[in-house]
């Protein structure tokens, strides 16, 4: 290999690196906010025990499990303002198409949290006189977050590794700057290895947070 | 299946004869089966009064457990009524009821299970003080106040901020205990809180509700332990098939039960201790 690694030309653009970065966490955290406080009410419906309730909830999950990512925000970018003649800002038209998809996959992890909380403790609210709400915010939702917390970070991730599609549509997200400054300097090379990194330096410290709580959990139950 | 046979060539007088009056609790004509087959509460009868510790015994399935479950809201009665303090509590003859009439009664209720439930993402005291702030509307400084009280009564101040995790399976129950009473029920129900216990660790817990006895709480206890329901009972109810075959002082239905379904049992469980 012959290549001379040259990364002068990216001083001149730091600026807008920056920004693409900005774009990219803001579409990370705000989908997590929206999943992980969507996700909790959409596990609760597909626990319905009304059909009607419960069929519709399943059914959005399945929607946005079985389809490709990608397409969800092309669809989202793309048929949402033609049938629905909306028209929303690129950014949060972003976080609703990935917020939507971590739902998903949320309800699915909150579910799993939800199923492992003793029956008994459903009993002992009663004879205590909590009310269903009460139930299930102060005891059920504790420790089903407990149960689901590794699952829910790793989908944490992986939404933030998801937020790089908006790209295809033009949102100026990191992996959207990345793709211009390469083509503008001719250097693919060092601009999609440095936007790697990059998202590599953001992932791993959640990932290895997610591998010690799953340590300490797996300790705490051997106790 | 041929217990509810048996049922119907029980002499209808044996209740009548050993009722006893009482109008903290009455029970009338309760009926509740799980499906055609198991019938858990067969046309029931039971009374009880304010002082009365209530120890239910009887072979397994015959409705002991249902019973207090009943009592405390967690499943419906499909015949029959059932007074609280003199005020209709429920109600199995509407359609679509059977479950407590009055979220005031039911509160007064307190009930303990076999399983430890304390919740354990909360500390002992969050245990404690969890329904008295989001349900009876203390605040926190009141209900942990309150919660020392209760905790030095039975001997755990010293666990005040220690999570579930790390009690022993005894003093889970004690906790479990302290729990229910923050709540001042009038009533309380023990429903085999001891049988998932290390034998060592059952009479720290026997303690407790003896203490509680002494202070002249109203108790429905359902436990397999016959030693100790011969100590805290002011009334052994014997149940079978979902029927009372006969209720009387610790004293007589130990010594010289009357009936000999009473005796059989007894002698069964007698021998097996």
């Amino acid at each position: 290999m012959n290549y001379e690694f040259d990364f002068h030309f990216l001083t001149g653009n730091f600026g807008v690196l920056w920004d693409g970065l900005k774009v990219t966490l803001q579409l990370a955290l705000i989908s997590n906010v929206v999943g992980l406080v969507l996700g909790f009410g959409l596990c609760l419906l597909t626990l319905s025990r009304w059909f009607f309730i419960r069929w519709p909830a399943q059914l959005f999950i399945e929607f946005f499990r079985c389809t490709p990512a990608l397409l969800q925000i092309v669809w989202f970018f793309y048929c949402l303002p033609m049938l629905f003649n909306v028209f929303i800002d690129p950014i949060t038209m972003g976080v609703l198409a990935l917020g939507l998809n971590l739902t998903a996959f949320n309800a699915e992890a909150y579910r799993a949290g939800v199923q492992a909380v003793p029956r008994e403790h459903e009993d002992a609210c009663v004879a205590l006189g909590l009310s269903p709400w009460q139930r299930t915010i102060y005891v059920i939702l504790p420790q089903a977050v407990r149960t689901a917390l590794p699952v829910l970070m790793t989908n944490g991730i992986s939404i933030l590794q998801q937020s790089a599609l908006v790209a295809i549509v033009a949102v100026a997200d990191l992996m959207y700057v990345g793709k211009s400054i390469a083509t503008e300097a001719y250097r693919p090379l060092e601009t999609y290895s440095l936007i790697a990194l990059i998202y590599f330096a953001l992932s791993l410290p959640i990932a290895q947070l997610v591998q010690w709580i799953e340590r300490r959990q797996d300790t705490a139950l051997a106790r | 299946m041929t217990a509810p046979y048996l049922v119907a060539a029980q002499p209808q007088d044996s209740l009548t004869l050993n009722s006893v009056k009482g109008d903290f609790i009455q029970l009338r004509d309760v009926y509740k089966s799980y499906g055609e087959g198991l019938v858990v509460m067969d046309h029931l009868d039971l009374d009880m009064r304010s002082d009365d510790r209530l120890v239910i015994i009887g072979p397994s399935g015959s409705g002991k457990s249902s019973l207090l479950r009943v009592m405390m809201g967690l499943e419906s009665i499909q015949g029959g009524k059932i007074s609280f303090q003199g005020k209709p509590y429920i109600d199995g003859t509407a359609r679509g009821a059977g479950k407590p009439l009055d979220a005031k009664l039911q509160a007064q209720v307190g009930m303990v299970f076999q399983h430890y439930t304390l919740f354990p993402h909360l500390s002992v005291l969050g245990n404690l003080i969890l329904a008295p702030m989001k349900v009876h509307g203390l605040s926190k400084v009141q209900a942990t106040e309150k919660a020392r009280v209760f905790l030095a009564r039975l001997g755990l101040e010293s666990k005040l901020n220690v999570y579930p995790s790390q009690l022993s399976g005894g003093q889970k129950q004690r906790v479990a205990i302290a729990r229910a009473l923050m709540l001042e029920p009038k009533l309380m129900l023990f429903d085999e809180v001891t049988s998932a216990l290390d034998p060592e660790m059952v009479t720290e817990v026997q303690s407790v509700m003896m203490q509680l006895a002494e202070e002249k709480m109203a108790m429905i206890i359902v436990t397999h332990d016959m030693h100790f329901a011969r100590n805290i009972a002011s009334r052994v109810v014997f149940c079978a098939n979902g029927k009372v075959v006969e209720q009387g002082p610790p004293e007589q239905i130990f010594t010289k039960p009357k009936e000999p379904r009473t005796r059989e049992f007894l002698e069964k469980v007698l021998h097996l201790d």
